[in-house]
């Protein structure tokens, strides 16, 4: 059937395929000016679910690497402080061999045992190590100093420290205890070893002059610094997998940065070749339209 | 024998018929844009012949033509196309709310982007996560205040911004009932004009017109349906008998309200706006609600880690944590399930060494948490060190102090962001998943609607066209019509002056012999 065509619906006709031309323009135009193509749940549902996943992964990493850089930073600065009490180990040790053999007289040995009180003192100043305000050897109980004298603790030997862990969520569901306990770092109550126990026998051997209860201590003092650089061994050992996560963490959020911008981002060529594309469509469609709109048989007839 | 004067007669006849004719063409452009015109035809025949009394037989010439009239004026109309357009344009209605109310909802939940709830809901977790860091910094807590905060601010606001959703939602169809018996008045007072008009054997064209373009507009609204009585249009709008020739039942919000769940009322504007509200609307506030309350209250599974101090008098998994039994600290992990965050929190301590109470709580004092009221508990609001961290304590008694460098609780509460809770009903499903779950669903719903209003504006408009191609005005067509009525009368004109000149030559020109 031979239709009719009446000016009215060329008209109508005309006003909607502008306006679709149009719709498309602005569309394509937000894609570009946004560089999304995502602007809204409803251009791409399935898309919007992945990007908003994408998002809280994102947010997570970054709350996990932020994590990560405080574990390590406490690692870091355990480290220090156990290579400083190290070294405060290996000068007790020269001490002590120095003072037991026997040729050392009493006034070499008064200057010895100063010597040693110094490095206790020394000792218990490690043992309350500050980071940002927190005890690094007292566990959970951050902010109460583990080395000090009081009325229940007489000696730095009866120091009971925490022994809960200071806890860093470092990704899903994965927490990592960075802390070391005092009473493992420098022996507890009961070690033989403990180390303020040994200085203390020193010192007492010392006073009484006897060679050979000093160089007994000798043993104690080889496996506390054997438990201590073990302890470091652990911290470091520590230190690397805290850093192999937070490379994971980074390789991850490269990866989810990757999968949001191929979900999210606009294909900024495509974006615009469509636009120009649209453009020419709709320039062309209003030349003809207005050249056709014009004829009808009213301007012809005399 | 005819009249001497019978051929003038038939070419009177002859310019009044072609004058008729070109009146219907001035009509036809005057109204080539009125809305819902159709163009006008005269239909014109032959008048009744004579019979040439003193010839009547066999060799007669015949019947004496006596010209022509104009028998009727009638409009060209598809009934057809009409019901179909109805049908159509209903259809669109409905789809067109539909699609607008879901793109005011996408433009409420407003994700995916940098501000809407899950970026509220991130920092939420964040701030735990802080918090866990370091447990003791009262500037954290105060950061997750905010947070907290800033995330029951952000409910609030949705719910809010639903519940005026709904409200407008609401009033349209009040505003719609307006139109609708207006237009339904319109179709009765019409129905009446056009019987006067009708009845006098003529067509009420205009009238007719004014009529259906009325209908037209009223399928906007709602399904209608219409039967030709006797006495004019039978209207059924939504299932429901709305006009009766003169007789026009009014609409009200309540009784579209009825036909809508009665499911008489099937499409158009008002059953867009009623689906969208009762359907859409609800919908997503019922899915708000549910997790702003799971969040607050439901059910989720949590490893509590050994060595931690449950608060005294506690009651889980059907034993009770007291001094007394000696079972307050854990010597291995315990798996628990609790009552969502405010059920987590009331195992930890603040500060102070006390317990947490509730986490979160309502602005109105209601037991039930909704999006609508969620907000933080207002003791920890008032004060934000009052906010439970920590998993463990030492000491008996009054002696009893908090580890404040414990942040399990606040461990524990980051790590709920990976955690299955219970919605109610559905499978349990993690925060982020139920969101996602909203917001897809919310995606696909519009995309669908948008969609579907496209294909019912194609629709409508193809139906109309098809209208327009046997109804609407063609100017060239008016333009050819008016030539040729042009030239008809220019004819008639020169017929008559033929015959004038043929009289004149009779009773001017003949028996002057000898004159």
């Amino acid at each position: 059937m031979g239709m009719r065509i009446t000016s009215n619906m060329m008209s109508s006709q005309t006003v909607r395929n502008l306006n679709n031309n149009l719709l498309n323009m602005d569309k394509l135009s937000n894609e570009s000016s946004t560089g999304r193509k995502i602007n809204k749940a409803s251009d791409d549902p399935v898309g919007t679910t992945y990007s908003l996943r994408y998002r809280a992964e994102l947010a997570a990493n970054q709350q996990y690497t932020s994590n990560t850089d405080e574990a390590k930073s406490w690692l870091d600065y355990s480290d220090t402080v156990m290579g400083q009490a190290g070294d405060v180990m290996t000068r007790i040790k020269e001490l002590t061999v120095q003072a037991g053999t026997g040729t050392t007289d009493s006034s070499g040995l008064t200057a010895i045992k100063d010597e040693l009180e110094q490095l206790k003192g020394q000792l218990a100043n490690i043992g309350n190590s500050q980071l940002t305000g927190k005890y690094i050897f007292n566990g959970q109980q951050l902010g109460e100093e583990p080395y000090a004298l009081s009325d229940t603790v007489t000696s730095l030997t009866d120091v009971v420290t925490d022994t809960g862990q200071v806890t860093y969520g470092v990704s899903e569901n994965v927490s990592l205890g960075v802390s070391t306990s005092g009473n493992d770092f420098f022996g507890s109550k009961v070690d033989k070893d403990n180390v303020f126990a040994t200085i203390d026998r020193l010192t007492a051997a010392m006073d009484a002059n006897d060679h050979a209860a000093i160089s007994a201590e000798l043993p104690n003092i080889e496996s506390r610094a054997t438990k201590m650089s073990a302890l470091r061994s652990e911290v470091g050992a520590k230190t690397n997998r805290i850093e192999l996560i937070q490379s994971r963490l980074e390789d991850r959020d490269l990866n989810v940065t990757t999968l949001q911008s191929k979900v999210e981002d606009a294909d900024v060529a495509e974006t615009l070749i469509k636009a120009t594309a649209a453009q020419t469509v709709y320039q062309a469609a209003l030349k003809t339209s207005a050249s056709a709109l014009q004829l009808s048989l009213v301007n012809f007839m005399g | 024998m005819t009249s001497t004067f019978h051929s003038i007669e038939t070419s009177k006849r002859s310019l009044v018929t072609t004058t008729a004719s070109l009146s219907t063409v001035s009509h036809n452009i005057a109204n080539a844009d009125s809305a819902g015109y159709s163009r006008q035809v005269v239909h014109t025949s032959a008048t009744n012949p004579l019979e040439a009394v003193a010839f009547k037989n066999a060799t007669s010439a015949g019947q004496i033509g006596t010209g022509v009239e104009a028998t009727s004026v009638q409009r060209v109309r598809s009934l057809f196309l009409d019901t179909q357009f109805q049908g159509e344009n209903s259809s669109l209605g409905s789809w067109d709310i539909r699609s607008d109310t879901l793109n005011k909802l996408e433009t409420i939940v407003n994700e995916p982007s940098d501000t809407g709830l899950q970026k509220v809901i991130n920092n939420f977790w964040s701030s735990w996560s802080d918090l866990s860091n370091n447990p003791q910094s009262t500037t954290n807590q105060k950061i997750l205040k905010e947070n907290t905060l800033a995330l029951t601010d952000a409910m609030n606001q949705m719910s809010k911004q639903l519940d005026a959703l709904s409200n407008n939602l609401t009033s349209s169809v009040s505003l719609d009932a307006t139109t609708i018996n207006s237009l339904l008045s319109t179709v009765g007072s019409l129905n009446k004009s056009i019987m006067s008009v009708e009845s006098q054997g003529n067509d009420a064209n205009d009238l007719r017109d004014s009529r259906d373009y009325a209908i037209d507009q009223l399928s906007k609204y709602g399904n209608v349906q219409v039967t030709q009585l006797s006495d004019g249009y039978q209207v059924n709008f939504g299932g429901q008998n709305a006009v009766t020739g003169t007789a026009v039942t009014q609409v009200t919000a309540a009784s579209l309200q009825a036909a809508y769940e009665g499911g008489t009322l099937s499409s158009g504007e008002v059953h867009g706006y009623l689906l969208s509200r009762d359907t859409y609307v609800a919908d997503y506030k019922t899915q708000l609600d549910q997790l702003a309350n799971t969040l607050a209250n439901g059910d989720l599974t949590v490893k509590l880690p050994s060595g931690s101090v449950i608060p005294e008098g506690t009651v889980l998994n059907g034993v009770t944590y007291s001094t007394a039994a000696g079972n307050r600290t854990l010597t291995s992990d315990l798996t628990v399930t609790v009552k969502g965050i405010n059920g987590l929190h009331q195992l930890g301590y603040n500060s102070a060494g006390k317990a947490g109470g509730d986490f979160f709580g309502t602005t109105d004092g209601s037991g039930t948490v909704t999006a609508g009221n969620i907000t933080m508990n207002k003791t920890l609001q008032d004060d934000a060190s009052q906010i439970a961290f920590s998993l463990r304590t030492t000491g008996t008694g009054t002696n009893e102090k908090v580890v404040t460098g414990n942040g399990g609780l606040a461990l524990l509460m980051t790590e709920l962001q990976n955690t299955k809770m219970d919605f109610g009903g559905t499978t349990p499903t993690t925060v982020q998943d139920y969101f996602n779950g909203i917001v897809g669903q919310m995606g696909v719903d519009s995309q669908e609607a948008t969609r579907q209003a496209a294909n019912a504006k194609t629709l409508t408009d193809q139906v109309d066209a098809s209208r327009k191609s046997v109804s609407g005005v063609s100017l060239d067509e008016e333009m050819t019509d008016l030539i040729k009525f042009q030239h008809a009368y220019s004819a008639a004109s020169r017929f008559m002056t033929t015959f004038d000149q043929l009289l004149d030559k009779l009773i001017n020109s003949t028996g002057r012999v000898g004159l």
